[in-house]
Protein backbone atom coordinates (compact mmCIF):
# COMPACT_ATOMS: atom_id res chain seq x y z
CA UNK A 1 0.00 0.00 0.00
CA UNK A 2 1.45 3.69 -1.08
CA UNK A 3 2.44 6.27 1.42
CA UNK A 4 -0.14 7.28 3.91
CA UNK A 5 -3.07 6.10 1.52
CA UNK A 6 -4.55 4.05 4.35
CA UNK A 7 -5.47 7.67 6.49
CA UNK A 8 -5.80 9.27 2.81
CA UNK A 9 -8.78 6.34 2.27
CA UNK A 10 -10.11 6.69 5.55
CA UNK A 11 -11.24 10.05 5.50
CA UNK A 12 -12.05 10.26 1.52
CA UNK A 13 -14.46 6.89 1.33
CA UNK A 14 -16.16 7.55 4.43
CA UNK A 15 -18.64 10.47 4.12
CA UNK A 16 -20.28 10.03 7.47
CA UNK A 17 -15.96 10.45 9.21
CA UNK A 18 -15.72 13.23 6.91
CA UNK A 19 -18.63 15.20 7.71
CA UNK A 20 -17.92 14.73 11.47
CA UNK A 21 -13.90 16.27 10.77
CA UNK A 22 -15.71 19.16 8.89
CA UNK A 23 -17.94 19.93 11.94
CA UNK A 24 -14.72 19.86 14.36
CA UNK A 25 -13.03 22.40 12.18
CA UNK A 26 -16.03 24.75 11.98
CA UNK A 27 -16.42 24.48 15.46
CA UNK A 28 -13.13 25.18 16.61
CA UNK A 29 -13.83 28.84 15.05
CA UNK A 30 -17.26 29.02 16.65
CA UNK A 31 -15.57 28.11 19.95
CA UNK A 32 -12.78 30.67 19.18
CA UNK A 33 -15.48 33.71 18.06
CA UNK A 34 -18.11 33.53 20.26
CA UNK A 35 -17.42 31.62 23.66
CA UNK A 36 -15.18 34.08 25.07
CA UNK A 37 -18.17 37.04 23.67
CA UNK A 38 -20.42 34.86 25.71
CA UNK A 39 -18.94 34.19 28.29
CA UNK A 40 -17.93 38.05 28.85
CA UNK A 41 -21.64 39.49 28.26
CA UNK A 42 -21.91 38.15 31.91
CA UNK A 43 -19.25 40.88 32.98
CA UNK A 44 -20.90 43.89 31.62
CA UNK A 45 -22.27 46.15 34.35
CA UNK A 46 -24.17 48.76 34.51
CA UNK A 47 -22.88 52.11 34.84
CA UNK A 48 -24.19 54.64 36.91
CA UNK A 49 -26.91 56.38 35.96
CA UNK A 50 -27.76 53.06 33.83
CA UNK A 51 -31.49 51.95 36.26
CA UNK A 52 -33.77 48.89 36.45
CA UNK A 53 -36.42 49.71 34.29
CA UNK A 54 -39.13 50.74 36.60
CA UNK A 55 -42.60 49.00 36.71
CA UNK A 56 -44.34 51.23 34.13
CA UNK A 57 -41.61 51.16 31.32
CA UNK A 58 -41.08 47.26 32.58
CA UNK A 59 -44.53 46.60 30.95
CA UNK A 60 -43.99 48.61 28.03
CA UNK A 61 -41.26 46.79 27.21
CA UNK A 62 -42.94 43.90 27.65
CA UNK A 63 -45.65 45.02 25.23
CA UNK A 64 -42.48 46.03 22.74
CA UNK A 65 -41.55 42.60 22.37
CA UNK A 66 -44.65 40.57 23.01
CA UNK A 67 -46.09 42.81 19.87
CA UNK A 68 -43.16 42.53 17.95
CA UNK A 69 -41.45 45.90 17.23
CA UNK A 70 -38.20 44.03 16.78
CA UNK A 71 -39.18 42.68 13.92
CA UNK A 72 -38.81 46.40 12.17
CA UNK A 73 -37.05 48.49 14.46
CA UNK A 74 -33.62 47.89 15.71
CA UNK A 75 -32.04 49.26 19.04
CA UNK A 76 -28.89 49.28 18.08
CA UNK A 77 -26.82 52.08 16.73
CA UNK A 78 -23.54 50.78 14.54
CA UNK A 79 -20.22 52.83 14.78
CA UNK A 80 -20.51 54.16 11.19
CA UNK A 81 -21.18 57.71 10.65
CA UNK A 82 -24.19 57.52 8.35
CA UNK A 83 -25.47 56.09 11.63
CA UNK A 84 -24.15 57.82 14.28
CA UNK A 85 -25.61 61.63 12.32
CA UNK A 86 -28.40 60.26 12.08
CA UNK A 87 -29.48 58.43 15.39
CA UNK A 88 -26.96 59.55 17.71
CA UNK A 89 -24.15 58.18 19.63
CA UNK A 90 -23.79 54.33 18.50
CA UNK A 91 -24.82 51.97 20.93
CA UNK A 92 -22.64 50.38 23.94
CA UNK A 93 -23.31 46.85 25.59
CA UNK A 94 -24.25 48.76 29.21
CA UNK A 95 -27.13 50.12 27.78
CA UNK A 96 -29.15 47.07 27.27
CA UNK A 97 -28.08 45.43 30.43
CA UNK A 98 -31.70 45.33 31.90
CA UNK A 99 -33.21 44.18 28.08
CA UNK A 100 -34.15 40.43 28.47
CA UNK A 101 -33.96 39.60 25.78
CA UNK A 102 -31.80 42.48 24.11
CA UNK A 103 -33.65 44.75 21.12
CA UNK A 104 -30.30 44.91 18.78
CA UNK A 105 -31.05 43.34 15.47
CA UNK A 106 -29.82 43.72 12.37
CA UNK A 107 -33.28 44.04 10.67
CA UNK A 108 -34.78 47.63 9.79
CA UNK A 109 -38.04 48.02 7.94
CA UNK A 110 -38.81 51.13 10.50
CA UNK A 111 -35.43 53.66 11.84
CA UNK A 112 -33.38 52.29 14.97
CA UNK A 113 -35.45 53.70 18.14
CA UNK A 114 -32.44 53.07 20.55
CA UNK A 115 -32.88 56.64 21.05
CA UNK A 116 -35.92 57.58 20.15
CA UNK A 117 -37.25 58.71 23.86
CA UNK A 118 -38.01 62.43 23.36
CA UNK A 119 -37.65 63.02 20.13
CA UNK A 120 -41.52 62.93 19.38
CA UNK A 121 -43.91 64.41 22.03
CA UNK A 122 -46.04 61.52 23.94
CA UNK A 123 -49.62 62.86 22.04
CA UNK A 124 -47.64 62.01 18.53
CA UNK A 125 -46.42 57.92 19.97
CA UNK A 126 -50.12 57.81 20.94
CA UNK A 127 -51.93 59.05 17.69
CA UNK A 128 -48.93 57.21 15.89
CA UNK A 129 -49.36 54.21 17.45
CA UNK A 130 -52.94 54.03 17.15
CA UNK A 131 -53.09 55.03 13.07
CA UNK A 132 -49.47 55.62 11.92
CA UNK A 133 -50.84 57.29 8.74
CA UNK A 134 -52.62 60.09 10.75
CA UNK A 135 -49.41 61.16 11.19
CA UNK A 136 -46.83 59.58 8.80
CA UNK A 137 -48.80 59.11 5.56
CA UNK A 138 -46.35 57.09 3.68
CA UNK A 139 -45.85 54.82 6.76
CA UNK A 140 -46.24 51.23 6.45
CA UNK A 141 -46.11 50.32 10.15
CA UNK A 142 -49.45 48.21 11.28
CA UNK A 143 -51.22 49.81 14.18
CA UNK A 144 -51.95 49.38 17.26
CA UNK A 145 -55.36 50.35 18.95
CA UNK A 146 -56.60 48.05 21.06
CA UNK A 147 -53.38 48.41 23.67
CA UNK A 148 -55.67 52.03 24.34
CA UNK A 149 -57.83 49.81 26.10
CA UNK A 150 -55.94 47.07 27.35
CA UNK A 151 -54.95 47.69 30.75
CA UNK A 152 -51.67 46.74 33.45
CA UNK A 153 -51.84 43.63 35.84
CA UNK A 154 -49.74 45.50 38.73
CA UNK A 155 -49.73 41.75 39.99
CA UNK A 156 -48.17 40.85 37.38
CA UNK A 157 -45.69 43.49 36.86
CA UNK A 158 -44.89 42.98 40.75
CA UNK A 159 -44.05 39.15 39.50
CA UNK A 160 -41.77 39.91 36.68
CA UNK A 161 -39.64 42.34 39.14
CA UNK A 162 -39.24 39.26 41.33
CA UNK A 163 -38.10 37.15 38.60
CA UNK A 164 -35.49 39.78 37.48
CA UNK A 165 -34.28 40.42 41.24
CA UNK A 166 -33.49 36.34 40.75
CA UNK A 167 -31.45 37.60 37.92
CA UNK A 168 -29.46 40.03 39.30
CA UNK A 169 -31.59 43.02 38.77
CA UNK A 170 -31.51 45.34 41.29
CA UNK A 171 -35.13 45.92 42.69
CA UNK A 172 -35.82 46.17 46.24
CA UNK A 173 -38.42 45.46 47.79
CA UNK A 174 -40.25 48.94 48.39
CA UNK A 175 -39.44 49.63 44.69
CA UNK A 176 -41.63 46.01 44.18
CA UNK A 177 -44.24 47.44 46.49
CA UNK A 178 -44.44 51.45 44.39
CA UNK A 179 -45.12 49.15 41.07
CA UNK A 180 -49.12 48.94 42.08
CA UNK A 181 -49.34 52.66 42.42
CA UNK A 182 -47.13 53.01 39.38
CA UNK A 183 -49.17 50.88 37.09
CA UNK A 184 -52.80 52.17 38.36
CA UNK A 185 -55.07 53.41 35.20
CA UNK A 186 -51.93 53.02 33.07
CA UNK A 187 -53.04 51.11 29.38
CA UNK A 188 -50.51 49.09 27.59
CA UNK A 189 -50.56 52.25 25.27
CA UNK A 190 -49.10 54.44 28.30
CA UNK A 191 -46.21 51.63 29.09
CA UNK A 192 -45.08 51.45 25.83
CA UNK A 193 -45.60 55.48 25.10
CA UNK A 194 -43.31 55.43 28.54
CA UNK A 195 -40.88 52.99 27.46
CA UNK A 196 -40.27 54.24 23.66
CA UNK A 197 -39.98 57.74 25.70
CA UNK A 198 -36.72 56.26 27.83
CA UNK A 199 -34.84 55.13 24.71
CA UNK A 200 -31.57 56.55 24.76
CA UNK A 201 -32.84 58.44 27.50
CA UNK A 202 -32.97 56.97 31.12
CA UNK A 203 -30.68 53.79 29.83
CA UNK A 204 -27.79 56.24 29.54
CA UNK A 205 -24.97 56.80 31.46
CA UNK A 206 -24.53 60.60 32.47
CA UNK A 207 -20.87 60.17 30.81
CA UNK A 208 -21.98 59.01 27.82
CA UNK A 209 -24.93 60.92 27.36
CA UNK A 210 -24.26 63.68 24.55
CA UNK A 211 -24.84 61.92 21.56
CA UNK A 212 -23.05 62.70 18.39
CA UNK A 213 -25.79 65.04 17.00
CA UNK A 214 -25.86 65.12 13.34
CA UNK A 215 -24.03 67.03 11.06
CA UNK A 216 -25.11 68.48 7.60
CA UNK A 217 -23.89 66.39 4.69
CA UNK A 218 -20.49 67.31 2.79
CA UNK A 219 -21.99 66.70 -0.40
CA UNK A 220 -23.54 69.56 -1.19
CA UNK A 221 -22.34 72.82 -3.20
CA UNK A 222 -21.62 75.99 -2.27
CA UNK A 223 -22.64 78.63 -5.26
CA UNK B 1 -9.49 40.60 27.43
CA UNK B 2 -8.31 38.33 30.28
CA UNK B 3 -5.28 36.29 29.94
CA UNK B 4 -7.00 32.97 29.91
CA UNK B 5 -9.73 34.11 26.95
CA UNK B 6 -6.32 35.35 24.94
CA UNK B 7 -4.81 32.45 25.09
CA UNK B 8 -7.94 29.77 24.02
CA UNK B 9 -8.55 32.05 21.07
CA UNK B 10 -4.40 31.65 20.23
CA UNK B 11 -4.87 27.96 20.82
CA UNK B 12 -7.42 27.55 18.76
CA UNK B 13 -6.56 29.66 15.76
CA UNK B 14 -3.22 28.13 15.88
CA UNK B 15 -4.90 24.65 16.02
CA UNK B 16 -7.30 25.32 13.53
CA UNK B 17 -4.30 26.86 10.64
CA UNK B 18 -2.05 24.04 12.18
CA UNK B 19 -4.78 21.42 10.81
CA UNK B 20 -5.34 22.97 7.59
CA UNK B 21 -2.33 23.24 7.14
CA UNK B 22 -1.15 20.04 7.36
CA UNK B 23 -4.20 18.52 5.78
CA UNK B 24 -3.19 20.89 2.43
CA UNK B 25 0.38 19.82 2.76
CA UNK B 26 -0.20 16.67 3.63
CA UNK B 27 -2.76 15.68 0.86
CA UNK B 28 -1.23 16.22 -1.91
CA UNK B 29 2.11 13.96 -0.96
CA UNK B 30 0.26 11.22 -0.91
CA UNK B 31 0.53 8.25 -3.05
CA UNK B 32 -2.68 7.12 -4.23
CA UNK B 33 -2.72 3.92 -5.50
CA UNK B 34 -3.08 3.94 -9.87
CA UNK B 35 -4.91 0.65 -11.77
CA UNK B 36 -3.49 0.23 -15.25
CA UNK B 37 -6.48 2.35 -16.85
CA UNK B 38 -5.09 5.18 -14.72
CA UNK B 39 -8.07 5.33 -12.21
CA UNK B 40 -8.29 4.53 -8.43
CA UNK B 41 -10.76 1.55 -9.45
CA UNK B 42 -13.33 3.82 -7.59
CA UNK B 43 -16.61 3.47 -9.41
CA UNK B 44 -19.91 4.73 -9.32
CA UNK B 45 -23.35 4.24 -11.40
CA UNK B 46 -22.27 0.86 -12.07
CA UNK B 47 -19.40 1.74 -13.84
CA UNK B 48 -20.32 4.39 -15.97
CA UNK B 49 -18.55 6.80 -13.82
CA UNK B 50 -14.82 6.36 -12.38
CA UNK B 51 -12.27 8.33 -10.48
CA UNK B 52 -8.96 8.91 -12.20
CA UNK B 53 -6.10 10.33 -11.08
CA UNK B 54 -4.59 13.67 -11.34
CA UNK B 55 -2.55 16.08 -9.67
CA UNK B 56 -4.20 19.39 -8.63
CA UNK B 57 -3.92 22.13 -11.04
CA UNK B 58 -1.37 25.01 -9.90
CA UNK B 59 -3.75 27.45 -9.48
CA UNK B 60 -5.83 26.07 -7.44
CA UNK B 61 -2.63 24.90 -4.79
CA UNK B 62 -1.02 28.58 -5.26
CA UNK B 63 -5.05 30.21 -4.57
CA UNK B 64 -5.28 27.83 -1.45
CA UNK B 65 -2.01 28.90 -0.30
CA UNK B 66 -2.72 32.78 -0.59
CA UNK B 67 -5.47 31.82 1.97
CA UNK B 68 -3.05 30.80 4.65
CA UNK B 69 -0.67 33.69 4.16
CA UNK B 70 -3.40 36.61 3.73
CA UNK B 71 -5.28 34.85 6.81
CA UNK B 72 -1.54 35.18 8.61
CA UNK B 73 -1.25 38.72 7.72
CA UNK B 74 -5.05 39.80 8.40
CA UNK B 75 -4.15 38.52 12.07
CA UNK B 76 -0.87 40.46 11.99
CA UNK B 77 -2.49 43.93 11.20
CA UNK B 78 -5.83 43.63 12.57
CA UNK B 79 -7.35 42.62 15.85
CA UNK B 80 -8.36 39.23 15.80
CA UNK B 81 -5.69 36.80 17.51
CA UNK B 82 -6.61 36.66 21.45
CA UNK B 83 -5.37 40.21 22.71
CA UNK B 84 -3.30 40.82 20.12
CA UNK B 85 -4.23 44.72 18.96
CA UNK B 86 -3.16 44.35 15.65
CA UNK B 87 -0.04 46.29 13.68
CA UNK B 88 -2.59 49.02 12.48
CA UNK B 89 -4.18 50.02 15.54
CA UNK B 90 -7.29 49.74 14.08
CA UNK B 91 -10.61 50.13 16.12
CA UNK B 92 -14.08 50.62 14.85
CA UNK B 93 -14.69 53.53 17.04
CA UNK B 94 -11.21 55.11 15.70
CA UNK B 95 -12.56 54.72 11.92
CA UNK B 96 -16.14 56.13 13.23
CA UNK B 97 -13.75 58.90 14.86
CA UNK B 98 -11.74 59.76 11.58
CA UNK B 99 -14.51 59.85 9.77
CA UNK B 100 -17.12 62.09 11.66
CA UNK B 101 -13.54 64.25 11.88
CA UNK B 102 -12.90 64.00 7.70
CA UNK B 103 -17.27 64.95 7.67
CA UNK B 104 -16.78 67.89 9.70
CA UNK B 105 -13.31 69.18 8.11
CA UNK B 106 -15.63 69.13 4.64
CA UNK B 107 -18.66 70.25 5.87
CA UNK B 108 -17.32 73.35 7.95
CA UNK B 109 -16.21 75.85 5.19
CA UNK B 110 -19.71 75.06 3.83
CA UNK B 111 -21.18 75.09 7.39
CA UNK B 112 -19.79 78.99 7.80
CA UNK B 113 -21.18 79.96 4.05
CA UNK B 114 -24.75 78.72 4.83
CA UNK B 115 -24.93 79.78 8.77
CA UNK B 116 -23.69 83.70 7.24
CA UNK B 117 -26.58 83.86 4.65
CA UNK B 118 -29.98 84.25 5.91
CA UNK B 119 -32.30 81.34 5.58
CA UNK B 120 -34.71 83.67 2.96
CA UNK B 121 -31.80 84.33 0.84
CA UNK B 122 -29.87 80.79 1.25
CA UNK B 123 -33.71 79.50 -0.34
CA UNK B 124 -32.22 80.11 -3.86
CA UNK B 125 -29.32 77.95 -2.76
CA UNK B 126 -30.87 74.80 -4.40
CA UNK B 127 -28.04 72.14 -2.56
CA UNK B 128 -28.76 73.97 0.95
CA UNK B 129 -32.67 73.57 -0.03
CA UNK B 130 -31.97 70.02 -0.53
CA UNK B 131 -29.50 69.70 2.77
CA UNK B 132 -32.68 71.06 5.01
CA UNK B 133 -35.75 69.04 3.23
CA UNK B 134 -33.46 66.15 4.05
CA UNK B 135 -32.97 67.14 7.77
CA UNK B 136 -36.49 68.10 7.75
CA UNK B 137 -37.92 64.80 6.39
CA UNK B 138 -35.94 62.55 9.31
CA UNK B 139 -37.02 65.04 11.96
CA UNK B 140 -39.65 67.66 11.73
CA UNK B 141 -41.91 65.90 8.85
CA UNK B 142 -43.44 62.96 11.35
CA UNK B 143 -45.23 65.98 12.94
CA UNK B 144 -45.46 68.70 10.71
CA UNK B 145 -45.95 66.39 7.78
CA UNK B 146 -43.89 65.98 4.92
CA UNK B 147 -44.65 68.93 2.96
CA UNK B 148 -44.86 70.70 6.24
CA UNK B 149 -48.75 71.38 5.65
CA UNK B 150 -49.03 70.46 9.70
CA UNK B 151 -51.62 68.19 11.37
CA UNK B 152 -54.49 69.07 12.78
CA UNK B 153 -54.89 66.00 14.82
CA UNK B 154 -51.62 67.24 16.77
CA UNK B 155 -52.25 70.78 16.74
CA UNK B 156 -49.02 70.86 14.52
CA UNK B 157 -48.88 74.35 12.61
CA UNK B 158 -48.17 74.63 9.02
CA UNK B 159 -44.73 76.02 8.99
CA UNK B 160 -45.13 77.36 5.33
CA UNK B 161 -47.88 79.93 5.75
CA UNK B 162 -47.48 83.31 7.06
CA UNK B 163 -49.52 82.56 10.32
CA UNK B 164 -46.92 81.98 13.42
CA UNK B 165 -47.89 81.29 17.19
CA UNK B 166 -44.19 82.76 18.35
CA UNK B 167 -43.02 85.04 15.76
CA UNK B 168 -42.34 83.97 12.10
CA UNK B 169 -38.64 85.93 12.51
CA UNK B 170 -35.74 83.60 12.13
CA UNK B 171 -34.30 84.07 15.55
CA UNK B 172 -37.61 83.22 16.80
CA UNK B 173 -38.35 80.01 15.03
CA UNK B 174 -34.72 78.95 15.91
CA UNK B 175 -35.57 79.43 18.95
CA UNK B 176 -39.03 77.28 19.10
CA UNK B 177 -36.57 74.42 17.48
CA UNK B 178 -33.92 74.70 19.72
CA UNK B 179 -36.10 74.42 23.01
CA UNK B 180 -39.28 73.27 22.00
CA UNK B 181 -42.64 75.16 22.78
CA UNK B 182 -45.64 73.86 25.13
CA UNK B 183 -48.95 75.41 23.89
CA UNK B 184 -51.27 74.94 26.95
CA UNK B 185 -54.73 75.63 26.27
CA UNK B 186 -56.91 74.95 29.59
CA UNK B 187 -59.71 72.71 29.94
CA UNK B 188 -62.41 75.62 30.50
CA UNK B 189 -66.01 72.89 30.06
CA UNK B 190 -66.52 73.56 33.52
CA UNK B 191 -66.15 76.80 34.05
CA UNK B 192 -68.54 77.86 31.02
CA UNK B 193 -71.01 75.13 31.11
CA UNK B 194 -72.45 73.56 28.14
CA UNK B 195 -74.25 76.23 26.75
CA UNK B 196 -72.11 78.93 27.98
CA UNK B 197 -69.04 76.58 25.48
CA UNK B 198 -71.32 76.82 22.90
CA UNK B 199 -71.90 80.06 23.03
CA UNK B 200 -68.39 81.46 23.28
CA UNK B 201 -67.63 78.98 20.44
CA UNK B 202 -70.14 80.61 18.50
CA UNK B 203 -68.02 84.50 19.37
CA UNK B 204 -65.07 83.06 18.39
CA UNK B 205 -66.57 81.62 15.11
CA UNK B 206 -67.55 85.28 14.61
CA UNK B 207 -64.35 86.38 14.95
CA UNK B 208 -63.04 85.31 11.93
CA UNK B 209 -65.87 86.02 10.16
CA UNK B 210 -67.09 82.39 9.75
CA UNK B 211 -71.18 81.79 9.95
CA UNK B 212 -71.97 81.39 13.26
CA UNK B 213 -75.16 82.09 15.27
CA UNK B 214 -75.49 85.37 16.11
CA UNK B 215 -77.63 85.13 19.00
CA UNK B 216 -75.29 82.58 20.64
CA UNK B 217 -72.34 85.17 20.01
CA UNK B 218 -73.83 87.86 21.70
CA UNK B 219 -74.22 86.17 24.71
CA UNK B 220 -70.52 84.57 24.97
CA UNK B 221 -68.94 88.01 23.93
CA UNK B 222 -69.40 89.12 28.05
CA UNK B 223 -67.90 84.91 28.83
CA UNK B 224 -65.26 85.92 26.37
CA UNK B 225 -63.32 88.00 28.97
CA UNK B 226 -61.82 84.77 30.46
CA UNK B 227 -60.17 83.83 27.00
CA UNK B 228 -58.88 87.16 26.35
CA UNK B 229 -56.24 86.80 29.39
CA UNK B 230 -54.06 84.85 26.59
CA UNK B 231 -55.89 85.35 23.32
CA UNK B 232 -56.06 89.05 24.10
CA UNK B 233 -59.63 91.47 24.27
CA UNK B 234 -59.31 91.57 20.77
CA UNK B 235 -58.76 87.40 19.72
CA UNK B 236 -55.69 88.91 18.02
CA UNK B 237 -53.63 86.51 20.08
CA UNK B 238 -50.42 86.93 21.52
CA UNK B 239 -47.48 85.56 20.22
CA UNK B 240 -45.47 85.83 23.86
CA UNK B 241 -47.30 82.52 24.58
CA UNK B 242 -48.17 81.20 21.79
CA UNK B 243 -51.83 81.87 21.90
CA UNK B 244 -53.53 81.56 18.08
CA UNK B 245 -54.96 84.84 16.68
CA UNK B 246 -58.39 83.84 16.56
CA UNK B 247 -59.22 86.05 14.19
CA UNK B 248 -58.07 84.41 10.61
CA UNK B 249 -58.80 81.56 9.03
CA UNK B 250 -55.96 79.41 10.19
CA UNK B 251 -56.82 76.81 12.98
CA UNK B 252 -54.63 74.68 14.65
CA UNK B 253 -56.79 71.98 15.74
CA UNK B 254 -59.66 72.95 12.90
CA UNK B 255 -62.27 75.51 12.67
CA UNK B 256 -65.86 74.30 12.80
CA UNK B 257 -67.86 74.67 15.44
CA UNK B 258 -67.32 70.83 17.01
CA UNK B 259 -63.69 71.16 16.98
CA UNK B 260 -63.51 75.11 18.78
CA UNK B 261 -66.15 73.76 21.19
CA UNK B 262 -63.66 70.31 21.77
CA UNK B 263 -60.84 72.66 22.32
CA UNK B 264 -62.55 75.05 25.10
CA UNK B 265 -64.48 71.83 26.90
CA UNK B 266 -60.92 69.82 27.39
CA UNK B 267 -58.28 72.04 26.88
CA UNK B 268 -55.10 71.32 24.51
CA UNK B 269 -51.66 70.61 24.76
CA UNK B 270 -48.96 70.97 21.92
CA UNK B 271 -45.61 69.33 22.08
CA UNK B 272 -43.14 70.48 20.08
CA UNK B 273 -39.84 69.08 21.32
CA UNK B 274 -36.56 70.62 22.28
CA UNK B 275 -34.45 69.90 19.42
CA UNK B 276 -30.93 71.16 20.68
CA UNK B 277 -29.67 67.61 21.47
CA UNK B 278 -30.18 66.07 18.37
CA UNK B 279 -29.56 69.10 15.94
CA UNK B 280 -26.88 71.39 14.95
CA UNK B 281 -27.06 75.50 14.24
CA UNK B 282 -26.52 74.58 10.49
CA UNK B 283 -29.28 71.97 10.34
CA UNK B 284 -31.43 74.06 12.48
CA UNK B 285 -30.35 77.08 9.73
CA UNK B 286 -30.75 75.01 6.89
CA UNK B 287 -34.39 73.14 7.64
CA UNK B 288 -35.48 76.97 8.40
CA UNK B 289 -33.62 77.65 4.73
CA UNK B 290 -36.21 74.56 3.39
CA UNK B 291 -39.29 76.30 5.13
CA UNK B 292 -38.60 79.46 3.76
CA UNK B 293 -38.23 78.12 0.26
CA UNK B 294 -41.40 76.63 0.38
CA UNK B 295 -42.86 78.91 1.59
CA UNK B 296 -42.12 81.39 -1.30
Amino acid sequence: MAKGYRYFEAIEKHAGALGVGIAIMVSLGGLAEITPLFMRAHEVSAEAGVKPYDPLRLAGKDIYVREGCYLCHTQMIRALRAETQRYGHYSVSEESVYDRPHQWGSKRTGPDLARVGGKYSDAWQQLHLMDPRAVVVESNMPGYPWLATEAIDAEDIKARMRVLRTLGDPYSESDIAAATQAVEGKTAMDALIAYLQGLGVANVAQADAPADAPSAPANAGAP
Amino acid sequence: MSTFWSIWIMALAVTNMGITLFLFLWGQRVEIPVLPDGTTGHVWAHGVLRESVRKLPRWWVWMSASMFAIGVVYLALYPGFGSHKGLLGWTSHGELARDVANNRATARGFDAYYLSVAPAELASNPAAVQLGERIFIDNCAACHGRHAQGNKLLGAPNLIDADWLYGGDDATVKTSILNGRHGTMPPLGEALGEAGVGNVANYVLGLSGAAHDAQAAAAGQPMFALCAACHGPDGKGNPALGAPNLTDTVWLYGGDLAAIKQTIVAGRSGVMPAWQSRLQAVDVHLVLTWMRAQSD
